[in-house]
Formats: structure tokens, C-alpha cells, sequence
């Protein structure tokens, strides 16, 4: 029952996923990646992370979501960009390469599934509280570097506000 | 121990060049250059306290080596940073240290003008000791390497000196050539050095495991008879190398022109050390000369040739520095007839004495050079011993120790070299007689036409002026060098037949490091009819000289006429640097534009091969565009996938 | 667990670089200064940069002899992060010198370029450092963000836009195949630890595809071949001291990363990743220094430049010796002084025009050495460094990899790279020719000013690449004792 209901929401998000890559209006890109984001949140509460499916609706499919919508509207991005003729070759190799890289991340995950390998590392509850223990105490470091990547996204994003000296 | 502080000598001049290359122009004239004299000071007395440690070595010593750090250790073949010191190297570094302090306190005052008689720029002022000091702490790891790589090292290094202080007016197109050729010129001679080295390393690296001077010299008493023979070939190349440095045929040209530099560097760099390098060299390989007598004979005939056709066309240059740059491609050339007959010693010593005379001419030149605001031609000169007295009579001392004036130093080791060239053979020693009657006419021509006489341009006589105390008398302790030097090496067949109290002390103290090897010897009568006859040249060459530019007799001037065909050929300097452009340069021009019209297309094709991508983005960074970033996407991608592939499969 | 238990102490030199960091960006909001004082602010900012970085520094110095490991596991303090933190350290310093005059001539948000400046280099030492994914990732992201950015600083050219652009937009991709690589590490091991990683990877292909995509993401960091294509133009186009930082510290740290993260975590064979290397290695150095023969810039001749010695480097790699690495710091130390001072030289002869790709190309150093003497010579030693001639600090450190190369038995890789050095000798010394041998355009005679700043980074960097030449035997010979230290 799971594994189906996996296997439909899989599907789901797929095509949003190539939806969102091959649609020419950037609006309806970012309607598609709304929902691939929608069903990553279902997948992580069924995998027992419920508070990751929450947040990934609140920071994902909310913030990050419609401050794409924004950004689309306020340059007028909606309108399709141009294609130059190099395309449809980088098309065709894309998919090849495309094709090669799914083939070999495709025959590890085989290779896993039938020497009926458990996969490693399922945390046992998703819950705040294990996740607040997580961060807090064994994953400290990286979270408080995350910190600093963050500091490093604000500044820069001043740093890029600022007019120019000439403009000053 | 006072070797063990022997690091030191070297530690002076570098911080010296450390402080003024960061300070030097912050702390103005005065700070400047008492930290650069200051540098070489302490240098020189550390080389006396060495010379003196060596010498209170006990009998069966005679040299030390002190390792400075270990520098390339790799696969069992090992280079140091060590030095050697022995009774040659002392010797060297004496001279270096010695002659370069006092031409170090010279220049302290000299180069307070620049090249327009114009106060010099501190900033200037201060690089200029900062080379100075580089060239000192060069030329001294030069000489004190106890091994061939090392010696490459500081071989190069005086080159690099050599080169930036040739170019020191770099803003004078004439300035700046003069450090290109000398450069060019430099860089075949350093080609032979470099290959000279690895032919070494081939024939010695694996059993000696090091190039040093001891290891490869060892190696030489059990190589067999094929590594002898290749020794032609190696002594070969390093003559090649030693007659660029000291400017020897066919290597001479770039000397001339480097007296584009300020006259300190031409006394320091250009007569009395860096241009003794090649003799060093050779004479610190005289294990592998005398395995190879080809080269011995190559090197001797290449030393009085070009002795003979430096001392030729110095006869009639008129620009002053011009003809003491002649004169000392001359007297280098009597020092590689002196290594080729074998007569190291002989060599070493007029190498020595020859630092004191030429320092002191070169510097009483640029003594003169003030004087007259930057004028050096003799023809525009004459009757400034009236208003020079002192720098006359400095110039006169150089220049009548030069000649060979009997009894002073220039006489001396000069008969040491015509005696050992007498040994060997009848027309070396012939030429070598005959160079010396031509030395003693110009260097006399010189004082005659710049000193005596009336004044040809009475503007310039008006403001001649003669120069403050800093210059001069750094002059008189090189003068009184060049008058007593010689004392040093009398021959030792005086000292037992005149019952003098001391004898040969040069070719004492040198003995070690020329071990085995017999310094040329005859009867006291044959010796005494070489000094004699040498004495006598000397003095002929002096009263034409003086017959001919003082006199101004009248069977001179017919001389000079019946002589007039080879004026064409000595004024061009035997059409040399002509030669060199019709046979050398203007074929490899041609060849490098063949070679870079055809080299580009070679590359042309592989870039274009390798990379269309690469250079698809041209000289000008193409506008943003998502084709070309999609590229830049796709072959990321592409090394993706190759690697996944890679690691999978593997 | 408690704080107290986590050894602070190790971190110390990344800490003082964060405090420094958040120090130089409050003053941007403190008070109100006046166009002319905004310079001096600058400066100022400069110095107390400076300060952190001498600091820190000197605290690494002090740990020197202190290997220490904690936070759980995900950080590793030895010789191998103390010699790194030092190239990085001197990396940025000699950067903040180039940039204390450069900056202010197009922009005045000077606290925010010193403080992405101090977060890039706090980002690469926590790399060099880590051992644990997570942690690396992170930190690999810090030093990206901020390095996109800086990248980008110039705003009066859409040269510095376009190269912030590339990069970011490239790097994002390679930053998927790190935590992608990541991901199946754990999906297989269950752990994000390097030793767990080690000690319980099955092996499968999943592991070595997981160990595949995480190189991916170095590679790309180093500039290898074919993960190089972002380097020129953002090379080119970054402000110059932003250049020279970044050629530097970016590939240090990531060079160190890896070699760890092969030491440590990979079980795969070692012919397999060694392979794997080899020949990024020889694609690298090859395209690096054949794509460098025709370039009129010579800042996108350093570029190509520096994406052929990220080559060299990746031999001591390759032979995943002792000697190996000791011959990879070494070079590291030389890289460090040799390209930046080559990059610093550049800076200088860029035209002063801002509106206008500031570009210092081939014809700007024509007969610079009648017009500037020392700079041209000071160039002049860094080209012969680069190209590997003696005796200086590049020569030694391309004997050295070699030695390693054929040490460990790679014989033609070792050739390979010997071929390439010939090939590079041709473009180094093409800018030396130029310099000294041709004729001065009328255009460029005048003569550039030259900040006392530049000059002392040129200064440090011309004694770096010569004392390290001359005192190679030592200095290789202390690495060594240090590097003996890390278990193999």
C-alpha cells in the first residue's frame, strides 16, 4: 500500500520536476515546483519526519515559493527567453548524459535493493524533539556553520544592493 | 671556531639589502648608504677573520667546508648549501669584500647626483645600494660554494646584479640595451654553465651521489677512460661559460657597452670582481682542465687573442670608461693564458692586482666623469692635471700599474702569466709581450690626452672641479693597493738568489688548492731576462705614448700614418658586433619568425583541437548568454557521468 | 554531553576569523561617514582584517604541534589543516594588501568585502578541518557563497556580473553532486562520519558512485579538467585580489578536503581512485597549459595557469604518499607566493579605466622594464617561478611531486607533467620577453603609480618565492616531520 502510494507520488512529482524544467512561461515553473515541493513534504511524513514535511510546506512551498512568483512578476520574467540554435544540441546531450547518470545512480540503488540491503541511517522518530536533539548536540558544528552561510547570503545580498560608486 | 660563524659573511650583506630594499627610502641618503657600507664592512672583516682562521689551520689542513643547510636531498643525490673555504676561495672573498668596500664608500658620495648631474631621487639612492648588496652577497656565494649547482646559483645571481645595474638609468634607450646585450650575451655563456652541470651530473651524480667540487674531483682519480675523454667535452662548456662571464672571445661584446652603468659599478662589477668569475671557475676546476689539455690550449690561445685584439682597439677609443673596458677585457684575457699554460697561481695574482689597478682607474674616471659633468671623451679633455691634482695623479698610479710600469703591482703578476706562457709556448708569450707593449701605450695615451697638454674645450676645463674627501680617498688605499700588491708574489727565485726575507707568499698561501700541480719555474738568469725584457716593453710603450701625444714628434705621426690601414678595423672594434648581427642575429630573427609564424600554427591547430569551447570565448569576455553557459553546464555534466561510469565500472 | 567537553581550543584560529569577520561588518552600520573618510574606513578596515589573520595565524603556529579531534568527530585538527590554515592565511592577507588600494577605486562597501573575504577564508579552513559530510558541505557552501559575491564586487562591469554569474550558477550545479554523492555515502552507511563511512560501506556500487559524485564537487573547486570550464571567465572578470585569493585558498582547501576525504573514508581500492585522479591530473595540466599558449591577457593567461598547476598539484595526490602530500604542501606554500604575486604584478598594469573590462593584457607590459624595472623583474621571478626554473620555490615544488610521482611508481605521469612544464616555459617566458625585450608602446609609456601596499605584497610575495627556493631542503624537510605524523 505504501510502496504504491510512493510509487503514484513519485510520478507525481517526476513529471512536475520536467514540467517545471521544460515549461516556457517561468509562472508556470514555479506552479510546478510548487507542487513537486508539496509532494516532498508527503514523502517526508511518511518516512517518519513529520516535522521536516511541515516545514518544507511553510519554508518551501510558502516563503520560497511565492517570493519566486514575486521576483517573476516584478521583471516581467513570464515571457519565454529566446532560443539560440546551440539548444537543441545541448538538449540532445543533456538527455544522453541525462539518460547515462539516472543509468548508473539507477544500477547502485539495484544493486542495494537486490542483495535486499536494508538502507542505513532511517531515523527512528521525526518528531521536534529529535531533531532539536540532533542539531543541538551531535550535529552542533554544521548547524551553527550554517549560521555563518547564512551571515554570508545577507552580506552579500547587501553588498549587491548598493549602488554602484558612480551612482552614489 | 670562526668557521662556524662563516655563515655570516653572507648574513651581512643580505640584511644590508633587506633594510635598504624595505627602508631605504624612508631613511634618506645618509642612513642608506652607512647600512650598505656598514654590510660590507662587517663582510670584509669576517673574511679577514677567515683568511686569518685558515691560515692558523694546522699544516695538513687547508680547507674547511661548512654546511649551511642541506638543500636538495632526492632519490640519493644530494646538493647543500655549503661553503668552501680554502686558500682560493680567502682569496676571492678578500678581494670581494675588500675592493667592494672601498668602491661601496665611493659611491656613497658619487651617486648622490644621478646620470643628468641632477640630485639623485633617494628612492633611487637606496636601490642602488640595494643591488650593490645584492652583487656582494652574490658574488660571494659565488666563491665560497663548494659546489657546482651553488656556484650556479650565485653565478646567475651577480648576473642578475650585473644586469639591473647596467640598466640602472633604465629610462636611457642606450642604458637599456646595454642591459639587454649584456643579458642575451650572458644567457649563452650561463646556456654552457647550465649544460656543463647536467653533463656533470650524468658523468659523477650516481657514484659522487653530489656535485660538490670535492666528491666530483674524487670521482675523478677512479672514472674511466670514456668519462676523461667527455671531460673535453664538459671543460668545453664551461669555458664557453667562463668566457661569457669574463667577456672573452667570442662572448666580449656585451663589456663595452655595460659601461653604460654608473663607474662604481663599472670598477665593482665590470673590471675588478664579477668579470674575475670565469677565472675563478676555471681555476676551481683545474682537476678536470688538466684530464682535458685540448681545453688547457683552447683557453690559453683564447686568453692572448683576445688580450692582444682587446688591447688593440682600446688603442683608439676615446671615451675613458670605453678604453678601461677594453683594457680589462685584456687583462682578463692574460689571466686565461695564465689558466691555459697552467699557471693557476700566476692567474689568482693578477686577478688580485688587477682588482686594486682597474678599480682605481674606473673610479678616477668617474672622479673625472663629475668633474666635467658627465663628459668622457678624451679628445674634448687635456691640461686637467692642473685642475684635478689629485685625481691625475690617482689615475696616473692605475695607469702606470697597468702598463707594467716596473715594480708596481701590474709588473709583477704580469711576469708571473708572460713566464708561465714562455714555458709553454714561444707565440703565446710573443703575443702576450706584445699585448703588453700596446697596454702600456694606451693606458698612458689616456693620461696624455686627458691630463696633459692644453684644454681642447675650454668650457669644460673652466668648470672642472676636483672631487670631495668621500671620494678620494677610498682612491689612495686602492692606489696604494696597486703600488704594493705586487710585493705579495715576488718570485720566489728573488727571494733565494737577492736573500729577501720573504718569498713567494701568494704562491704559498695558494699552494693547497693547487696541489700537485708545479708552477712554472726556469733559471734565475732566463726569469731575470723575462723581467728585464717585460720591464723594458713597459717602458718603450710608455715613451711612444708620451712621444706621441706629449712631444708630439714628428716620426710618430709617420708611424701613425704607415699604420692608418688598420684604423678602419680597430675603430669598429673589428666589425664584431657587425659579424655577430649579419651571422648571428639576423638568421635566428629569421628563424624565430619562421619558428613563430609556424609555431602558431602548430598551436593554433592543437588549441583549437583540445578546446573550441576554451577559445570560443575569445579574447573579449562574450556577453552573457545561456548558450554559452549551457556548454559550461554540459561538459561538467559530461565529466559527471565519466567518472560515474569510471568508478562503476572500474 | 556538555559544552565545556568540546575542545574549543582546536577551533580557536576559525573562531578569531569569525569574530573578525562579525567585527568588520558592524562598523558598516555604525555611524555616518563622509565620502572622503569612507577610504580612510577602508584602510582601517584593512588593518584590523589584517590583524585577525595575523592572529589567527599565529594561534594555528602555536597548535602547530597539537593534533586534536572534536566536536563529535567532525573536526580534525593536525598538520595537515595547520599547514592549510597557514597558505590560507597567507592567501587572504597578501589578498587584503592588494585590495587596500584596488577596492576603492570602484566601490565603497569595504566592510562587507572584508568581512565575505574573512567568512570565505573561516569557510576553507573549516573544510581543511572536517571529517564529517555535513560539516564539509557546509563549509564548502560558506566558501562558495562568499567567493560568488566577491566574484561579482565590481559593479561598474558587467564582466564581474557575468563571472559572479557563471560561477554561482556552475557551482550550484557541482554543490548537487556533492550533497547528491553525500547522500548515497549515507544511504549506504548510514553515517556521515569519514571513519563510520570506511568502516561500514558496502562497497557496492552505490558507495563508489556516492565516492564519484562527491570528487565531482572537488574537482570542480580545484579547476580540473573537465570541471574547469567556469575558471577563466571568472577569473577575468572577479576584481584581481579577489582572483588571487580565491586561485589560491579555494583550491588549497579543497585540495586538503579531499585528501582526506581519500585517506579517510574512501574504501575503494587505491588503483581505482588513484586512476581517477592520474587522469584528471594529466587532463588538467594538458588543457591548462595548452589553453594558456594563445592568451593576450595575462590575467586569463594566470587563470589557464593556475588550472594547469591545480594539475601538478593533484600528483602528490595521485601518489597518496608521505611524500606525496609533503611534496602537495610544499607547492601549496610556493603556489601561494608565486601566483599571487603574479596576480598582484597583473593588478598593476590593468587600465584605470572602470567602465571598460579592466583588463592587463599582453600590450600593457610591453617594455615594462624600461618604464618599471623592479615591478618587471618582480614579475619576471614569478613567471620563471610558475614555469618551474631554478632556483626557485615553483622548481622545487615540481621536483618534489615528481620525485613523489615516480616514487610511487607513477613513471609517465611524471613525464607527462615534465612535457607539460616545457609547454608552459613557452607562455611564462613569452610574458618575460615581453617585458624586457620589446619596445614600449608610446601609449604605455607613462609611468603607473604604484601603492606602497601592493608593493610590500609583491615584496613578501618575491622573498616567498625565492627563500623557499633557496631554503627548499629545510622547509620540505619540517613538512615532513609534521606530515609523518598523519596516520596513512
Amino acid at each position: 500500500m505504501a510502496l504504491l502510494l510512493f510509487l503514484a507520488l513519485a510520478l507525481v512529482a517526476l513529471l512536475a520536476a520536467v514540467g517545471m524544467v521544460t515549461s516556457r512561461n517561468a509562472v508556470h515553473s514555479a506552479l510546478f515546483m510548487l507542487v513537486n515541493f508539496a509532494v516532498y513534504a508527503i514523502f517526508y511524513i511518511m518516512l517518519n519526519a513529520q516535522f521536516l514535511g511541515v516545514v518544507q510546506v511553510i519554508v518551501y512551498a510558502g516563503a520560497i515559493v511565492v517570493l519566486f512568483l514575486f521576483v517573476v512578476m516584478l521583471i516581467g520574467g513570464e515571457i519565454g527567453a529566446v532560443r539560440s540554435s546551440l539548444r537543441r544540441y545541448t538538449y540532445a546531450a543533456a538527455l544522453i548524459l541525462g539518460a547515462l547518470f539516472v543509468a548508473m545512480i539507477g544500477l547502485g540503488i539495484a544493486q542495494t535493493i537486490s542483495t535486499d540491503q536494508t538502507v542505513a541511517g532511517a531515523p527512528a522518530a521525526g518528531g521536534v524533539e529529535a531533531i532539536g536533539m540532533a542539531l543541538f548536540t551531535t550535529y552542533l558544528l554544521p548547524f551553527e556553520l550554517a549560521s555563518l552561510l547564512l551571515l554570508a547570503g545577507m552580506v552579500g545580498g547587501v553588498a549587491r544592493r548598493y549602488k554602484a560608486l558612480d551612482e552614489d | 671556531m670562526i668557521f662556524d660563524y662563516a655563515w655570516l659573511i653572507l648574513l651581512f650583506p643580505a640584511l644590508g639589502l633587506l633594510f635598504n630594499a624595505f627602508f631605504g627610502r624612508r631613511v634618506g641618503h645618509k642612513v642608506a648608504a652607512i647600512v650598505a657600507n656598514l654590510a660590507v664592512a662587517l663582510s670584509f672583516l669576517m673574511a679577514v677573520a677567515l683568511a686569518m682562521g685558515l691560515s692558523a689551520l694546522p699544516g695538513d689542513e687547508s680547507s674547511v667546508e661548512v654546511l649551511l643547510w642541506p638543500w636538495i636531498h632526492i632519490a640519493g643525490f644530494q646538493v647543500d648549501m655549503a661553503l668552501l673555504i680554502d686558500p682560493l676561495s680567502s682569496v676571492m672573498i678578500l678581494v670581494v669584500t675588500g675592493i667592494g668596500l672601498l668602491i661601496h664608500i665611493y659611491s656613497a658620495t658619487y651617486m648622490k647626483v644621478d646620470d643628468e648631474h641632477q640630485p639623485m631621487d633617494e628612492r633611487r639612492y637606496a636601490r642602488f645600494f640595494v643591488y650593490m648588496n645584492l652583487f656582494i652577497l652574490m658574488m660571494l656565494t659565488l666563491v665560497l660554494a663548494n659546489n657546482y649547482v651553488m656556484l650556479y646559483l650565485g653565478w646567475e645571481g651577480v648576473g642578475l646584479a650585473s644586469y639591473l645595474l647596467i640598466g640602472f638609468w633604465f629610462y636611457k634607450p642606450s642604458a637599456a640595451d646595454a642591459a639587454k646585450k649584456a643579458f642575451l650575451v650572458n644567457r649563452v655563456g650561463d646556456f654552457g654553465m647550465a649544460l656543463a652541470i647536467m653533463w656533470m651530473f650524468f658523468l659523477f651524480g650516481k657514484e659522487a651521489g653530489s656535485l660538490s667540487f670535492d666528491a666530483v674531483f674524487a670521482a675523478l682519480e677512479t672514472a674511466s677512460p670514456a668519462v676523461v675523454a667527455a671531460l673535453t667535452g664538459v671543460t668545453l662548456l664551461l669555458l664557453l661559460a667562463a668566457t661569457g662571464k669574463s667577456a672573452q672571445i667570442p662572448l666580449f661584446v656585451w663589456l663595452p657597452d655595460a659601461m653604460e652603468g654608473p663607474s662604481p659599478v663599472s670598477a665593482l662589477i665590470h673590471a675588478a670582481t664579477m668579470v674575475t668569475a670565469g677565472v675563478y671557475m676555471l681555476a676551481r676546476s683545474h682537476p678536470l682542465l688538466e684530464l682535458a689539455p685540448a681545453t688547457m690550449t683552447l683557453i690559453a690561445w683564447i686568453g692572448g687573442l683576445t688580450a692582444l685584439m682587446a688591447a688593440s682597439i682600446a688603442i683608439v677609443q676615446t671615451d675613458l670608461k670605453r678604453i678601461l673596458a677594453y683594457s680589462t677585457i685584456s687583462q682578463l684575457g692574460y689571466m686565461f693564458l695564465g689558466v691555459g699554460v697552467g699557471a693557476y697561481v700566476a692567474s689568482v695574482f693578477h686577478l688580485y692586482t688587477h682588482a686594486f689597478f682597474k678599480a682605481l682607474l674606473f673610479l678616477a674616471a668617474g672622479s673625472v666623469m663629475h668633474a666635467l659633468h658627465g663628459e668622457l671623451n678624451i679628445d674634448l679633455m687635456g691640461g686637467l692635471r692642473k685642475k684635478l691634482p689629485v685625481t691625475y695623479a690617482q689615475f696616473l698610479i692605475g695607469a702606470l700599474a697597468l702598463a707594467g710600469f716596473p715594480l708596481l703591482s701590474g709588473y709583477w703578476s704580469k711576469d708571473a702569466i708572460l713566464l708561465g706562457a714562455f714555458v709553454t709556448s714561444y707565440p703565446l708569450y710573443a703575443i702576450g709581450l706584445f699585448t703588453a707593449l700596446l697596454t702600456a701605450f694606451y693606458s698612458l695615451r689616456a693620461v696624455y690626452r686627458a691630463f696633459h697638454g692644453q684644454p681642447r674645450d675650454e668650457h669644460l676645463y673652466d668648470h672642472a672641479h676636483e672631487q670631495p674627501r668621500g671620494m678620494t680617498w677610498p682612491l689612495w688605499a686602492l692606489a696604494f693597493g696597486a703600488v704594493f700588491a705586487g710585493l705579495l708574489g715576488l718570485p720566489a727565485i728573488f727571494g733565494k738568489e737577492f736573500g729577501f726575507p720573504v718569498g713567494n707568499l701568494i704562491e704559498g698561501w695558494l699552494k693547497p688548492t693547487f696541489e700537485g700541480l708545479s708552477e712554472p719555474h726556469v733559471a734565475f738568469s732566463t726569469e731575470m731576462a723575462l723581467f728585464i725584457s717585460s720591464g723594458f716593453v713597459a717602458l718603450i710603450g710608455i715613451y711612444l705614448a708620451y712621444a706621441r701625444y706629449v712631444k708630439q714628434s714628428g716620426w710618430t705621426l709617420s708611424l701613425q700614418k704607415a699604420l692608418s690601414p688598420l684604423q678602419p678595423a680597430l675603430e669598429n672594434k673589428y666589425w664584431v658586433d657587425e659579424i655577430y648581427f649579419a651571422v648571428i642575429v639576423n638568421p635566428l630573427r629569421a628563424l624565430a619568425r619562421f619558428f613563430a609564424t609556424g609555431a602558431e600554427g602548430v598551436i593554433d591547430g592543437v588549441v583549437n583541437g583540445v578546446g573550441a569551447v576554451t577559445t570560443a570565448a575569445g579574447v573579449g569576455i562574450a556577453r552573457l548568454q545561456t548558450g554559452l553557459l549551457s556548454w559550461y553546464a554540459l561538459s561538467l555534466f559530461l565529466g559527471v557521468v565519466l567518472l560515474l561510469i569510471y568508478f562503476v565500472f572500474a | 554531553m556538555n559544552l565545556s567537553s568540546l575542545n574549543w581550543n582546536s577551533l580557536l584560529p576559525e573562531l578569531v576569523i569569525v569574530a573578525t569577520s562579525l567585527i568588520v561588518l558592524i562598523t558598516a552600520v555604525v555611524g555616518k561617514v563622509s565620502r572622503v573618510d569612507r577610504i580612510a574606513r577602508g584602510h582601517a578596515l584593512a588593518v584590523v582584517t589584517l590583524i585577525g589573520l595575523l592572529i589567527a595565524a599565529g594561534l594555528t603556529i602555536m597548535q602547530l604541534s597539537q593534533p586534536a579531534s572534536d566536536f563529535m568527530g567532525m573536526v580534525q585538527s593536525d598538520a595537515l589543516s595547520h599547514y592549510l590554515n597557514l597558505v590560507i592565511l597567507l592567501a587572504a592577507a597578501l589578498a587584503v594588501l592588494l585590495a587596500w588600494d584596488y577596492l576603492g577605486r570602484f566601490t565603497y562597501s569595504f566592510s562587507e568585502f572584508y568581512s565575505l573575504l574573512l567568512l570565505a577564508v573561516a569557510g576553507m579552513m573549516f573544510l581543511g578541518k572536517s571529517t564529517e559530510l555535513i560539516t564539509l558541505f557546509v563549509s564548502l557552501e560558506i566558501l562558495s557563497i562568499s567567493l560568488y559575491i566577491l566574484t561579482g564586487f565590481n559593479r561598474h562591469q558587467l564582466a564581474s556580473a557575468e563571472a559572479s554569474l557563471k560561477y554561482f550558477l556552475l557551482g550550484a550545479f557541482a554543490s548537487g553532486f556533492i550533497v547528491y554523492g553525500a547522500a548515497l555515502l549515507y544511504g549506504d552507511t548510514g553515517s556521515t562520519w569519514f571513519s563510520d563511512i570506511a568502516a561500514n560501506a558496502s562497497g557496492g556500487f552505490l558507495t563508489l558512485a556516492g565516492f564519484a559524485l562527491l570528487l565531482v564537487g572537488f574537482a570542480f573547486k580545484i579547476a580540473a579538467v573537465p570541471f574547469h570550464m567556469w575558471t577563466p571567465d571568472a577569473y577575468q572578470g572577479a576584481p584581481t585580489p579577489v582572483t588571487a585569493f580565491m586561485s589560491v585558498g579555494t583550491k588549497a582547501a579543497a585540495l586538503v578536503a579531499l585528501f582526506r576525504v581519500l585517506q579517510s573514508a574512501v574504501s575503494a581500492p587505491y588503483e581505482t581512485w588513484a586512476w581517477a585522479l592520474a587522469i584528471l591530473s594529466l587532463l588538467t595540466m594538458t588543457v591548462g597549459n595548452v589553453a594558456a599558449l594563445r592568451q593576450t591577457s595575462i590575467k586569463r593567461l594566470l587563470a589557464y595557469s593556475s588550472i594547469a598547476q591545480a594539475g601538478y598539484m593533484l600528483i602528490g595526490l595521485v601518489a597518496g604518499t608521505v611524500l606525496g602530500l609533503q611534496a602537495m604542501l610544499f607547492y601549496l606554500f610556493a603556489y601561494a607566493f608565486m601566483n599571487i604575486g603574479a596576480f598582484a604584478c597583473a593588478s598593476l598594469l590593468e587600465s584605470d579605466d572602470w567602465s571598460e573590462l579592466q583588463d592587463a593584457s599582453m600590450a600593457n607590459a610591453r617594455g615594462l622594464f624600461s618604464r618599471q624595472p623592479l615591478l618587471a623583474t618582480a614579475l619576471a621571478i614569478f613567471m620563471f617561478s610558475l614555469a618551474g626554473i631554478p632556483p626557485l620555490a615553483g622548481f622545487f615544488g615540481k621536483l618534489y611531486l615528481f620525485d613523489a610521482a615516480i616514487d610511487a611508481g607513477w613513471l609517465w605521469l611524471a613525464l607527462v607533467a615534465v612535457i607539460n612544464s616545457v609547454i608552459s616555459a613557452y607562455y611564462y617566458m613569452r610574458v618575460v620577453v615581453v617585458m624586457f625585450m620589446e619596445a614600449p608602446d608610446e601609449s604605455t609609456r607613462v609611468r603607473l603609480p604604484i601603492p606602497d601596499s601592493a608593493i610590500l605584497a609583491i615584496v613578501i610575495a618575491v622573498l616567498g618565492a625565492l627563500l623557499l627556493g633557496i631554503l627548499a631542503g629545510p622547509s620540505f624537510a619540517s613538512l615532513g616531520q609534521a606530515v609523518v605524523a598523519w596516520r596513512f
